[in-house]
C-alpha cells in the first residue's frame, strides 16, 4: 500500500504551477481541468476565423477552480474522483501509458470520447458533468455569444429588443 | 410592529437564542404563506431561510451567477445515481424567486384522488377553492394571452393546432412584465408576483423576522411535542458562523419536499410506519430540439406561456401521463444538454437561434425516497419505474410530432447516442427504448411527496391538518405533503395549501399560549 501510495503521488508530480493561486483544486487537478476545457470547447474553424476565444483566453479552469470551492463537498469529492479517472486510468482503456495532460489533442479527443460514450452510466455522468462546468466557464464570456448568435442579457444591452411583447 | 430580514453578514458573531409562537422553515411558497398567516394572526413568528436574501437589483441575467445564486448546489444537485439533476431554489423566497411563474390549481381529480385513495380529508376541490380564489388574487393570476407568446411558443400552438391536439395558454403570476426571458434567473424588473416579492412583504408588515443565510440542522422534539429548531448561521462565504437556537411550540417545515425531509430524518422524529421521505415524485422531464428554418430567438420572451395536455389525464396507472411545455435554456443550459463536445459541438451551437424547445414532463407514479447522508445532506433515490419510462419515451414522440407539425426541419433527441429525424415517417420508425434514465438527459424542477398528508398514521406522515401524526405541533407545508404527483406545476398548490392549512398551525400555536 505505501508503495501503491507513493506511485500515485510520484504520479501526481510535474505538472506546471499555475499563474494564478488556487482556491479549490491542486495543481494537477487544475491542469486536468485546463486540458479538458481545451478539447471540451475546442473552437470550430468558423470561431477561429472569427477571433473568439479560446478556453485559455476565457479562464475556464479558473473559472472551475472557483466553482469548485462553493460545491457541496460530495459533490466535490465525485468531480475531483472524477479527474484521476481522467487523467490516469481513462487513458489506459485507450491503449495510452501516458497521462491525459501529456497526450496530444487528438488523443485528448480520443480519450473524452470513450468517457462519453462509456458503458458505464457513471462515467458518463462524470463526463456531463465536468463538460457543464467547462461550458458555465466559456460561456460565461460575453465574447463567446457571438459565435451563436446570442445577444445576452436584456439588461444593459444597447438596444433593447425583447421578443415578448410588453405585460 | 414590522419585522424585518436579517442576513448574515448583518448578525453578530455569537450564538443566538431566540423565543417564538412559532418557527418556519424555509421562505418559498409554502413557509411564506405560513409565516404571513401565523403573523397576521398576532404570534411571535421566525423564519429560518438556508439561502442569501437577493433582490430584484442582484439579478443579473448572467447564469453563472444567478445559478451560483438562486439554486441549490448551484443548479448542480443529482438523484444518487447521477441520472437526474434535480433543480431547486434557495434563498428567500425560495423556487418562486427562478420559477418561470406557471399557475395552475391542484386538478380536481386529483384532490378527488387523494380524498378517496389516501385518506386526505378536507381538501376536496370545494373545500379548496377559497384557498385557490385568495392566492389567485393576491399573486394576480392572469392568462397569458396571444399578445406575449414568443416564437418558441408558438411553435407548440402550432403544432397542436395542426394535430388537432389538446392545447391553450397558460396563467402566470407576473405584472409588469416586459418579456425579457429571463425568468428562471430571477426578475431583474421586480415583475414576478412571488413570495419575495408579495407575501414575505406582507409577512414583515404583520411583525414576522426572517433569518436568511441559517441552516435548520434538527427539529427539536420530546415526548412526542415539538420543541424547536437548531439551526447553523452562516457568515460571509457561507462557512458556518454560530448556532441559532430557536424555542417554540409550534414548527413548520417547508423546505422542499427534498430539504424538509432531510431535516425530518436528521432530526430523528418518530417513524413507526416508515413513510418519511418516501413517495418522492419528481415530475421528471426530458426535452426535445427542432430546427426551424425561420430564426426562432427562443431565449426571447416569456418561457412558457402555452401548453399541451393532449396526453395529461389523472388516472392512477393511465396512459395519459404527460404535460408538454415550451423550455428554452440560455447558452449555457443549451450547450450543457447538447450532446457531443468539441469543434462539432461548437458549430452545432451555430443553430441556436434556429431552435425550439419543447419538455415532456411525467406526472409520474415512481416511489423515489429522500434521506441524509452521514454528514446530513440529501441524498435523493430515485429508480424510475418503466411505466414512467414509457411515458418520457412517448411524451418525447409527441413533442417531435409536434415540432414536426409546426413546419421543424429536423427534430433531435439529446441522448447519449443522439437521434434526429426529418419526418413522421421517421420518427414512426423509432424504436425509443432508448428513452431512459443515464441514456437521455432528465431534469426535474417539481420534487413531491416526501411526507405526505392523510389521516391514516399508517400510510401518511402527517394528518390532513399538516400536523405530524406522531410529533405534535409540527406542521409540514410544502409540496412533501402531496400523496401522489400532480402533472403541472405545483406552485399553487403549495400556496394554497399553506393557506388551508394555517388555521391549524395557528390554532395549536394558540392553545399552546
Amino acid at each position: 500500500m505505501v508503495a501503491l501510495g507513493a506511485g500515485v503521488t510520484l504520479r501526481m508530480r510535474g505538472y506546471p504551477e499555475p499563474t494564478r493561486p488556487l482556491v479549490a483544486l491542486s495543481t494537477w487537478q487544475y491542469a486536468v481541468v485546463q486540458h479538458a476545457a481545451r478539447r471540451i470547447a475546442a473552437l470550430d474553424a468558423s470561431a477561429i476565423t472569427a477571433g473568439a476565444p479560446d478556453p485559455d483566453q476565457t479562464d475556464v479552469a479558473g473559472f472551475v477552480d472557483g466553482w469548485v470551492a462553493r460545491m457541496n463537498p460530495r459533490t466535490r469529492r465525485d468531480l475531483l474522483r472524477f479527474l484521476v479517472f481522467v487523467e490516469q486510468v481513462a487513458p489506459l482503456g485507450c491503449g495510452y501509458l501516458g497521462r491525459f495532460t501529456r497526450l496530444d489533442a487528438a488523443a485528448q479527443d480520443q480519450v473524452l470520447a470513450s468517457i462519453e460514450g462509456s458503458s458505464h452510466a457513471l462515467l458518463r455522468a462524470g463526463f456531463e458533468g465536468l463538460k457543464a462546468l467547462v461550458f458555465l466557464g466559456y460561456y460565461r464570456d460575453p465574447r463567446t455569444w457571438s459565435v451563436m448568435g446570442y445577444d445576452g442579457p436584456l439588461l444593459g444591452r444597447p438596444e433593447s429588443a425583447p421578443g415578448g411583447a410588453a405585460r | 410592529m414590522t419585522g424585518s430580514i436579517v442576513r448574515g453578514r448583518d448578525r453578530a458573531g455569537g450564538d443566538l437564542s431566540i423565543d417564538a409562537d412559532a418557527v418556519v422553515v424555509g421562505t418559498g411558497a409554502g413557509g411564506s404563506i405560513m409565516l404571513r398567516e401565523l403573523a397576521r394572526a398576532g404570534l411571535s413568528v421566525v423564519a429560518l431561510e438556508q439561502g442569501g436574501y437577493a433582490r430584484a437589483a442582484d439579478f443579473d441575467q448572467h447564469e453563472e451567477r444567478m445559478l451560483s445564486l438562486l439554486y441549490e448546489d448551484g443548479g448542480g444537485r443529482m438523484t444518487d445515481d447521477m441520472a437526474i439533476r434535480v433543480l431547486q431554489g434557495r434563498g428567500v423566497g425560495g423556487s418562486t424567486v427562478h420559477n418561470t411563474n406557471l399557475c395552475k390549481r391542484t386538478p380536481g381529480p386529483i384532490l378527488d384522488l387523494w380524498a378517496r385513495r389516501y385518506g386526505v380529508s378536507g381538501a376536496t376541490p370545494d373545500a379548496m377553492e377559497p384557498a385557490f380564489a385568495a392566492i389567485e388574487r393576491d399573486l394576480s393570476v392572469t392568462e397569458m394571452g396571444a399578445d406575449v407568446r414568443n416564437a418558441n411558443n408558438e411553435v407548440l400552438r402550432q403544432g397542436c393546432d395542426a394535430l388537432g391536439w389538446k392545447g391553450g395558454p397558460l396563467h402566470h403570476n407576473r405584472k409588469g412584465c416586459i418579456g425579457c426571458g429571463f425568468c428562471e434567473l430571477g426578475c431583474t424588473y421586480d415583475a414576478k408576483e412571488n413570495a419575495l416579492k408579495v407575501v414575505l412583504p406582507q409577512a414583515l408588515a404583520a411583525g414576522a423576522t426572517v433569518h436568511a443565510d441559517a441552516t435548520a440542522t434538527r427539529i427539536l422534539h420530546a415526548q412526542g411535542e415539538v420543541t424547536g429548531v437548531e439551526a447553523t448561521a452562516l457568515g460571509p462565504n457561507r462557512t458556518a458562523r454560530s448556532r441559532i437556537h430557536v424555542r417554540a411550540r409550534v414548527v413548520v417545515v417547508a423546505a422542499s419536499a427534498i430539504g424538509s425531509a432531510a431535516l425530518a430524518r436528521r432530526s430523528d422524529l418518530p417513524d413507526p410506519y416508515g413513510r418519511l421521505g418516501r413517495g418522492l415524485r419528481l415530475h421528471p422531464g426530458a426535452v426535445v430540439a427542432g430546427r426551424f428554418e425561420r430564426p426562432i430567438f427562443g431565449w426571447r420572451g416569456i418561457p412558457q406561456s402555452y401548453e399541451c395536455t393532449e396526453f395529461l389525464e389523472w388516472d392512477e396507472g393511465g396512459d395519459k401521463r404527460v404535460w408538454i411545455v415550451p423550455a428554452f435554456a440560455h447558452p449555457i443550459g443549451a450547450a450543457a444538454t447538447l450532446r457531443g463536445f468539441g469543434a462539432s459541438h461548437m458549430e452545432a451551437m451555430r443553430a441556436y437561434p434556429h431552435l425550439a424547445v419543447l419538455t415532456a414532463m411525467v406526472h409520474d407514479e415512481t416511489r423515489g425516497e429522500v434521506s441524509a447522508s452521514s454528514d446530513g445532506e440529501p441524498v435523493v433515490s430515485y429508480p424510475m419505474i418503466d411505466s414512467d419510462r414509457a411515458q418520457l419515451a412517448k411524451g418525447l414522440a409527441a413533442c417531435a410530432r409536434l415540432m414536426l407539425a409546426a413546419g421543424a426541419r429536423d427534430v433531435t433527441i439529446p441522448a447519449a447516442s443522439p437521434v434526429r429525424v426529418s419526418s413522421v415517417a421517421e420518427l414512426d420508425a423509432l424504436d425509443l427504448s432508448f428513452v431512459r434514465p443515464h441514456q437521455v438527459p432528465i431534469t426535474s424542477v417539481h420534487p413531491m411527496g416526501t411526507m405526505c398528508m392523510g389521516d391514516d398514521p399508517r400510510t401518511a406522515v402527517v394528518a390532513s391538518t399538516g400536523e405530524h401524526h406522531q410529533v405534535r405541533g409540527l406542521f409540514v407545508a410544502d409540496g412533501s405533503l402531496f400523496p401522489t404527483s400532480l402533472g403541472g406545476p405545483p406552485q399553487i398548490s403549495i400556496y394554497a395549501f399553506a393557506l388551508h392549512l394555517s388555521p391549524h398551525a395557528i390554532a395549536r400555536a394558540r392553545r399552546a399560549l
